[in-house]
């Protein structure tokens, strides 16, 4: 996690991708460390979902093995990976 | 089986003998279906009994109630006792008027009392009403095929096969009980004695009551002995569960009229049909589920089956928009909200034996909890390894494995880590070999409305679960106490009810299940570990069994779940009506059970991507719009109407 780094871009892409789990997964209240799959907020099938989300909406192409909990697991996490790869 | 009721009111001259008589009347016509061959109520002084009866065995004598001549102590009884001849020979002192198994159940509560339970080969739930000290007796039998609730009064009980009889008799004023709602959202079903009602208790498996006029004493009489382990070897194991489970078959097909079978293609159904085939002489008739989607169908099994074993065979298809027409009754028979649609074709099923003329078939229910053939023991073994020595990777090329049906099998080994992890820094806590299942289902409750959200926020269906579990079966090894939380949940409240007795009943059939024999459930017990579950191959001991009895494509088939088509009943473009009004804001705000602005955003989702729909998200929709299905038919409106007519009572 970069926290240096939450100015204005990365807390856009944050809340951007805040809302999409929200609102694909039904889910309220998480916090942005929350691991989704060990807090139930996410299934291993709503990952495949949240990467096609990181593909088609921002961009991001991720590889095979960048299939990990490390850049998947928590918004933090999420942010992080999709703001590398985009390279902010 | 049958449909019983009743309830206890305040004796003497001055008690309204017509109202009664009513009330008992309603309660027994609500459950003409499960018992369309007589219905009578009998009304004594302070108890009314009422009985709907499916003519199964001593089709001529076996009435009820039924009344003991000398005692006055008096009957109602819903299942079979298996083994009533030869219980009958232990009771040669007692003067038999009939043949039935219900004169035998009296004489055997005359003779040793309430603890005969414990000597009964059967399914059963009865009430027993003794004059002389003015008690009423519930039971239930080991598993909990045959279902009893009850609602208590202030000085009186209500009981009956279906809470539907309660309503009908004015006992209670239907409304969902959030802890029931909860409970089925995350176990599939609610944990007795919780039920989907306020105020409608279930008796649970394995237990007797005694109501004193004043308070009702719950007892459980029986469980698996799992720290009897017997080392035997796997050929002494294999002949010892052949013998036992020819046994049970034998016991089952005893009935006044002929016995059929489900077959599902399965290693299961499969055995037993085997059996009971033998048995019959070759006039087995067998009877299945067909779908038109390649990943449930099982057609070819079954005929693979069929041509093996020579049965007289029928399978019905069924269409994804039938499903959708079938819920509503499916639910109403039910009574509680279901989490998948598989219940649905099983009540078609039902019709199709019915319309055949058959009223009793074996099912194969029991052998995955007792010879541990779930993905989910397998599950279990894996994490507890895990977690025992997280340091080895073995686990990890096991994962995949775990459960090889399910979509996100082929998902990165890292992520499904993540998914199999939960609980691993605790192995022993009670509840390990479910974490990982009940936390996927209970993301379910995050779609309840704010006030059932904060109804059940002290609920935790887990605990409730675990509640249902004996001290001994709490401390029991890993895998067993798995079988015991699965016999204590799953099993009786989904399997064996929601899918098993209410979807036969409606169509007036009974179900026989010979592994849930409880002397083949105490052998399974007495096992070692390895006959059941060695390394990832599971119910060794069953395929062993069937060896030389079925196809060999049969004894390799890997465990395969049965499963219905979901989203695309509910809200694609063949979604019957039922399903767009109750699955509309406003209905979701009148019934109060969910979050209508989540509610709304899952359809437009289904709609949307129709059978990608995942499986998570199809849970929702099914469990939502049978929520509603169950709030519509029973709160919404007032308790049908039955037609009282058929009735007859009886006072003395």
């Amino acid at each position: 996690m970069r926290q240096g780094e939450v100015g204005g871009a990365a807390s856009g892409l944050r809340e951007r991708i805040r809302a999409f789990i929200v609102e694909t997964f039904f889910v309220d209240g998480f916090g942005d460390e929350d691991s989704f799959l060990a807090r139930g907020i996410i299934d291993s099938m709503g990952l495949v979902q949240l990467v096609t989300f990181l593909e088609h909406d921002l961009g991001i192409r991720v590889d095979d093995d960048e299939l990990l909990p490390e850049n998947l697991d928590s918004l933090a996490r999420v942010t992080a990976f999709a703001g590398r790869k985009l390279g902010r | 089986m049958c449909g019983i009721a009743g309830f206890t009111f305040p004796a003497g001259p001055e008690s309204p003998r017509e109202a009664q008589g009513g009330r008992l009347a309603r309660m027994v016509a609500s459950l003409r279906h499960r018992g369309p061959d007589a219905q009578r109520g009998l009304l004594l002084d302070g108890v009314a009994l009422g009985h709907a009866r499916l003519a199964v065995v001593d089709l001529a004598g076996g009435a009820q109630p039924m009344r003991d001549p000398e005692t006055g102590v008096a009957l109602v009884f819903n299942g079979e006792i298996f083994n009533h001849v030869e219980l009958r020979r232990q009771l040669d002192g007692y003067p038999f008027r009939t043949r039935s198994d219900t004169e035998v159940l009296l004489a055997a509560f005359l003779t040793w009392g309430i603890e005969s339970v414990r000597r009964f080969v059967g399914q059963f739930a009865f009430a027993v009403w003794d004059p002389r000290d003015r008690s009423l007796w519930l039971a239930r039998d080991p598993v909990g095929i045959a279902p009893l609730v009850y609602a208590l009064e202030e000085a009186a009980i209500a009981f009956a096969s279906e809470a539907k009889a309660l309503f009908s008799g004015g006992f209670r004023r239907a409304a969902i009980d959030p802890r029931g709602l909860a409970q089925s959202l995350t176990l599939w079903a609610p944990v007795a004695p919780t039920t989907s009602f306020a105020g409608v208790q279930a008796l649970p498996p394995a237990c007797w009551a005694r109501w004193d006029g004043a308070r009702l004493d719950v007892r459980p009489y029986w469980e698996p002995d799992f720290d009897a382990v017997e080392p035997v070897d796997d050929a002494t194991a294999a002949r010892q569960v052949a013998e036992l489970l020819d046994d049970a078959v034998r016991l089952r097909l005893r009935a006044d009229v002929p016995v059929g079978a489900y077959l599902s293609g399965g290693l299961d159904s499969s055995l037993l049909c085997s059996h009971a085939q033998e048995q019959l002489g070759g006039s087995l008739r067998t009877f299945s589920i067909a779908f038109g989607d390649q990943k449930l169908d099982e057609r070819r099994h079954q005929e693979e089956v069929v041509a093996a074993l020579r049965t007289e065979h029928r399978a019905v298809e069924i269409a994804a928009r039938e499903i959708g027409d079938l819920l509503p009754a499916a639910v109403d028979h039910a009574e509680q909200a279901i989490v998948r649609t598989a219940p649905a074709p099983m009540l078609r099923l039902s019709r199709l034996v019915h319309d055949e003329g058959l009223r009793v078939v074996l099912t194969g229910e029991g052998a995955d909890e007792i010879f541990w053939g779930y993905d989910l023991f397998r599950e279990a073994k894996v994490r507890d390894a895990w977690a025992r020595r997280p340091r080895s990777g073995r686990w990890r090329l096991l994962l995949p494995a775990l459960h090889p049906s399910l979509p996100h099998a082929a998902q990165p080994a890292a992520i499904l880590a993540e998914v199999y992890g939960a609980g691993l820094s605790d192995p022993d806590q009670p509840a390990f070999s479910h974490l990982v299942r009940w936390s996927a289902s209970g993301r379910l409750l995050r779609f309840l409305s704010a006030s059932v959200a904060e109804a059940v926020a002290a609920e935790d269906p887990i605990v409730s679960a675990l509640g249902a579990l004996s001290e001994r079966s709490r401390r029991t090894r890993l895998l067993a106490r798995a079988q015991m939380l699965e016999m204590r949940t799953l099993l009786p409240g989904y399997l064996l009810g929601a899918q098993g007795d209410r979807m036969l009943m409606a169509a007036s059939v009974e179900g026989r299940y010979p592994y849930l024999d409880h002397r083949l459930i105490e052998l399974a017990a007495r096992l070692p570990d390895r006959v059941k579950l060695r390394a990832m191959r599971e119910k060794r001991v069953l395929r062993q069994c069937a060896r030389g009895r079925l196809p060999a494509s049969i004894l390799a088939r890997p465990k395969f779940p049965y499963r219905a088509p979901i989203a695309w009943v509910l809200a694609g473009p063949e979604a019957p009506c039922w399903a767009a009004e109750l699955l509309s804001p406003d209905a979701v705000r009148a019934a109060g059970l969910f979050d209508a602005a989540k509610v709304s955003r899952l359809v437009e989702k289904a709609r949307a991507v129709g059978s990608a729909l995942s499986e998570a998200d199809a849970m929702a929709l099914v469990s939502i719009a049978t929520s509603q299905l169950l709030w519509a038919g029973f709160v919404q409106s007032m308790p049908r109407p039955a037609d009282v007519a058929p009735v007859s009572l009886e006072a003395a």
